[in-house]
């Protein structure tokens, strides 16, 4: 419809929807943007900020540096690359080729298959018997307990097989006539044709992995070994002030125990978030595509 | 509410193939055929096999101390429906499950229709770039942790400088501190909720939206429908099989009340009010080291959990041609 067309009635809903879904904007937004100008501002001057302002008071990096400096900060920046990236390599690796296996149709005991991981997706026995398990198996205290427990996941399992399922049968057939094996097939054909499904997937694992805060926490009683979600959770939810401040630091009252706490907080909000926003934009393009042909095909 | 995108998206299976005529054969000589061309395929599963196997398959073995007594030298005695007897006479626990209905009931009635109002304002939007703007944006809570969440809420909420409070005390409002308020708590996690997931559920309705046939609109066009003809005679009847499946599939996650989400907005003050099955389960667990109560109302969750659901797959599946997996 031409905009010419448009009644002034017309115009003014759409002047309602607009500003409607502008409203969900700052909504959504407002409250990251604060965080932001909060930690940005000269320390001194944060106590009495409105939660309001987007705009920082004065600029100042200590609150940024002091965190970055912390060990216990550098500690868990660590261990969140290191324990998100072995377990994305880890869980598309093996969901990949479990994902190829299913999607061939004479596969024998493919139905029984289905059906092991069906029941994972229905019955989950709960935290307790996860627990043991990772007991039993000597994994408590060890970065393998969050990597290795529950790696491959079934509805990403799931998306990938359905994926596998439409290469196109020639194709397959035309390959296994060359004399290829299957190893040979997965690798040279299939791999590079799923490449933009591998890429949601991995995504996927990504974004589970780095936003993974649960099972570190009851598995790792090692704060050495803690990812950045457990010690922002200390810090932040559980109030621990001695986490970041340092009980040195926060009994002489000096170094980070100067800054205000909620510019700390702040800070150690957003540095989590930090990786979220650096793949974001590779987010929006795979899940979203992801979950529209999902929906769509449904 | 965790997997509920992902479970849309997930495909059925495809159809499994019945054996064939080869049954005649003899068996054996099939099997080691079919071992023969198939063994490859087992190998590169073997370790996801594994996996499902460990940790998947062992903790479901695991839960049987929910019928023994744990002794810490070996080996623990079987004492049968001991513990789910004293779970079920205990009253924290049918408080703990009522909070679990109550939140899931409230999200389902308050947080289920904002995605599609949010589809469908967004399907009105016509500038490509403004569109894309509105959506970045909406979409991004859903990728953040609920321990994010929290802190952002924490502050957001906070008595004395969060924006909340800040915006009320203009309108003059006296100040709430709505993280250690019992009446406000569980509208908290509501709300939260809503933050964090309303956006990027309004792409699966937008999804559905788009998938509707433009003749329709077109026809209704000729017909002088305005805009909100439109959206009522046709949008909305074209998403009804999405708003049906969603639904269903939210009511068969009903006992998931979302462990990450309050165990991350829960404090002392306010605990009574939002404990739920899971953070039960942890709290007395984890914490307090009844292993045994804590894995039988895990297992009574779970077993209730997967009928709820299964049931609630057939129900979908029925009506609208979907089901969870």
């Amino acid at each position: 419809m031409a905009l010419s067309r448009k009644t002034p009635i017309e115009r003014i809903e759409y002047a309602i929807i607009v500003s409607t879904l502008l409203l969900l904007v700052v909504v959504t937004v407002q409250p990251i943007l604060n965080l932001l100008a909060v930690s940005l501002s000269e320390p001194a001057k944060v106590p009495g900020m409105s939660g309001l302002t987007i705009i920082p008071r004065g600029l100042s990096f200590e609150v940024w540096s002091v965190l970055l400096q912390h060990p216990n900060v550098q500690r868990g920046i660590f261990n969140s690359i290191f324990i998100t990236a072995v377990s994305t390599v880890i869980g598309v690796v093996g969901t990949a080729l479990m994902a190829w296996g299913l999607s061939r149709p004479g596969l024998p005991g493919r139905k029984a298959l289905f059906i092991l991981v069906l029941v994972t997706i229905v019955f989950e026995p709960g935290i307790i018997p996860d627990y043991f398990v990772n007991k039993r198996l000597g994994l408590l205290d060890s970065y393998w307990s969050v990597i290795l427990f529950k790696a491959v996941n079934a509805w990403y399992l799931i998306i990938l097989i359905r994926f596998f399922e439409e290469i196109p049968k020639e194709l397959l057939e035309a390959a296994e006539l060359d004399g290829a094996n299957p190893f040979q097939v997965f690798w040279h054909l299939v791999l590079p044709l799923a490449k933009p499904a591998l890429a949601t997937i991995s995504l996927f694992y990504l974004v589970f992995h780095w936003n993974e805060f649960f099972r570190a926490m009851i598995y790792l009683n090692d704060q050495g070994k803690w990812p950045l979600q457990v010690v922002l959770r200390q810090f932040v939810i559980d109030g621990d002030k001695v986490a970041i401040v340092g009980a040195n630091s926060a009994s002489n009252n000096t170094g980070a125990s100067q800054i205000d706490l909620r510019s700390l907080k702040a800070g150690m909000i957003l540095l989590t978030i930090v990786p979220i926003l650096a793949i974001y934009p590779l987010i929006l393009k795979f899940f979203t595509k992801g979950t529209m042909s999902g929906a769509l095909k449904g | 509410m965790t997997n509920r995108d992902e479970a849309v998206m997930a495909p059925k299976f495809g159809n499994v193939p019945k054996s064939s005529a080869r049954r005649k054969q003899g068996r054996v000589a099939v099997a080691a055929e079919g071992w023969r061309r198939w063994w490859p395929y087992y190998v590169m599963m073997a370790p996801g096999i594994l996996f499902f196997l460990i940790f998947h398959y062992l903790p479901i073995w695991e839960a049987r101390i929910a019928f023994e007594q744990v002794r810490i030298v070996p080996p623990n005695i079987w004492v049968g429906i001991k513990h789910f007897q004293v779970l079920f006479s205990s009253p924290v626990f049918w408080q703990v499950l009522a909070n679990t209905l109550i939140i899931s009931a409230m999200k389902m009635v308050f947080f289920l229709p904002v995605p599609i109002i949010v589809a469908l304002l967004l399907n009105e939007v016509r500038g490509g770039s403004l569109r894309k703007f509105i959506q970045s944006a909406i979409y991004l809570p859903h990728f953040l942790s609920w321990v994010v969440i929290a802190g952002i809420f924490i502050a957001a909420l906070s008595p004395t400088d969060g924006a909340v409070n800040n915006l009320m005390g203009m309108a003059g409002i006296a100040p709430r501190s709505f993280m250690t308020d019992t009446g406000a708590i569980r509208w908290v996690l509501v709300f939260t909720e809503i933050w964090r997931s309303a956006g990027w559920d309004s792409l699966l309705y937008l999804a559905a939206i788009i998938a509707i046939d433009q003749q329709l609109y077109d026809a209704a066009e000729i017909d002088g429908a305005n805009r909100w003809q439109k959206i009522r005679h046709v949008t909305l009847p074209g998403i009804v099989p999405t708003i049906a499946t969603l639904f269903i599939l939210n009511a068969g996650m009903f006992l998931n009340a979302d462990l990450n989400q309050v165990i991350n907005l829960s404090n002392d003050v306010v605990r009574s009010k939002i404990d739920i099955v899971d953070t039960y389960v942890y709290r007395i667990g984890l914490q307090t080291g009844e292993y045994s109560l804590a894995t039988a109302a895990g297992l009574f969750k779970a077993v209730l959990g997967t009928m709820m659901i299964v049931i609630a797959h057939f129900v979908s599946k029925r009506l609208t041609g979907k089901g969870v997996w």
